[in-house]
């Protein structure tokens, strides 16, 4: 299990972890029942404090990817397709909302923004799909 | 681990008053400037200094119902105080295998020998780094449950500080239940170290917060004067003025990136938000006066 931290990123640390051990787990590098490190073992390892680390596991056992047992540690959760693939909606949905909301601070009107969206949607879908 | 409550003691020209708590298991950082009273916190922590009011406790117990076991569990590092030059460090380990009863002598010497700490030479001929390894190394010789350091890092290049902090973190990592109370004037050290930190001036902490909350919801702005004077100043902290216009702290990053697009911001770090916090001026009344 390899995490690479960016101490420059604007991203919190947390949420790097986060996000690369939920593709790791999505992936299935990491399967079910396996142990992540401790955070002690993972502060240690990446050099940053035990507190973001079990940052980072508080919010994977939130949106259930892991589950910690007291005193055993930090193991990864049998995969739910349907989990995953709703905790990738939910973000989506919080990311478009943060866009949406910026929008509205810079005055666009909700059908700029309809326009908006379908030309950058242009650039990722094929016309039809 | 140490709780301090209310701790008072005046001085001709300076008065220390303290509160502050180390967690089990967790590393509590001390930051402040020269001068701004982080050895007089860890003399009163020690029992060096007597204060006049107000409560410490470590392990749950005042200081002087501390017992000889309590004591033989806390590893200790002052900045002007260790083995006497004239010794070598073979001379030392008798003198730690008397002190501590807990002492690993065979762990002590693989360490030593690990950081290339010589066995045979006077002290006095160490360099700065080996000198301070080796107050380290002693102190997480005895299996302490509590470390109490102050500036174990200061004087080391970067190699001989991540040196250090390795020690520091294998500490940590061997048992969930210990702690770590450390101060330093190298930022950057206790950005990937510590828990939670305590910012100190004039004798007084004006600020605690943990490092998740430090690091990723702490910023600063860089606002020209106009920008300045439109920014909503809710949730800065402290503003500086600067010939580009002015530097402003705020504890809600977020916000202002949502608010704000555009606007020059950067990562809070324990550097800025001490520089902010001790030379910049408090917002509260200048939002009140333009409000």
């Amino acid at each position: 299990m390899h995490i690479i931290i960016n101490n420059s990123s604007m991203v919190p640390i947390y949420e790097q972890i986060v996000g690369q051990l939920k593709e790791l787990i999505i992936r299935g590098a990491l399967s079910a029942e396996t142990a992540l490190p401790s955070v002690r073992g993972l502060s240690n390892e990446l050099k940053i404090s035990a507190l973001t680390v079990k940052k980072a596991y508080d919010t994977l056992e939130q949106q259930g990817f892991v589950v910690t047992v007291h005193g055993k540690g930090t193991f990864v959760r049998a995969t739910n397709p349907d989990l995953q693939r709703e905790a990738g909606q939910k973000e989506v949905e919080e990311e478009l909302a943060g866009a949406i909301g910026r929008a509205k601070n810079c005055g666009m009107t909700r059908q700029e923004l309809c326009q908006l969206f379908e030309i950058v949607l242009e650039d990722y879908y094929d016309s039809g799909e | 681990m140490i709780a301090v409550n209310n701790v008072k003691k005046r001085y001709k020209d300076f008065c220390l008053d303290i509160s502050m708590e180390v967690k089990r298991g967790c590393i509590t950082g001390l930051v402040g400037k020269n001068g701004a009273g982080k050895s007089s916190t860890f003399k009163a922590i020690l029992g060096l200094i007597r204060p006049e009011s107000g409560d410490i406790r470590i392990f749950g117990k005042e200081l002087r119902e501390l017992g000889g076991a309590d004591k033989q569990s806390i590893g200790v590092s002052l900045v002007e105080s260790g083995f006497s030059g004239e010794l070598t460090v073979k001379d030392v380990v008798p003198v730690l295998r008397s002190f501590y009863r807990n002492f690993e002598e065979k762990r002590f010497l693989e360490q030593c020998a690990a950081f290339e700490i010589p066995m045979n030479k006077k002290i006095k001929t160490f360099s700065t780094g080996m000198k301070a390894k080796l107050k380290v190394l002693a102190a997480v010789s005895h299996k302490a449950s509590l470390l109490i350091l102050d500036e174990p890092t200061s004087g080391l290049d970067v190699m001989a500080r991540n040196e250090l902090l390795d020690i520091l973190r294998g500490y940590m990592e061997e048992d969930e239940g210990r702690s770590i109370l450390i101060s330093s004037h190298i930022s950057s050290d206790l950005e990937g170290l510590c828990d939670d930190i305590y910012l100190i001036d004039h004798g007084k902490m004006i600020l605690h917060e943990d490092i998740c909350t430090l690091l990723d919801e702490y910023g600063v702005l860089k606002a020209g004067e106009e920008e300045f004077q439109k920014l909503d100043k809710r949730y800065l902290l402290r503003y500086k003025k600067e010939s580009f216009g002015y530097l402003c702290l705020t504890r809600e990053k977020q916000f202002y990136a949502d608010n704000y697009p555009g606007i020059v911001m950067e990562k809070g770090n324990i550097d800025e938000v001490m520089l902010l916090m001790i030379g910049g001026l408090p917002v509260s009344a200048e939002a009140g006066r333009e409000v």
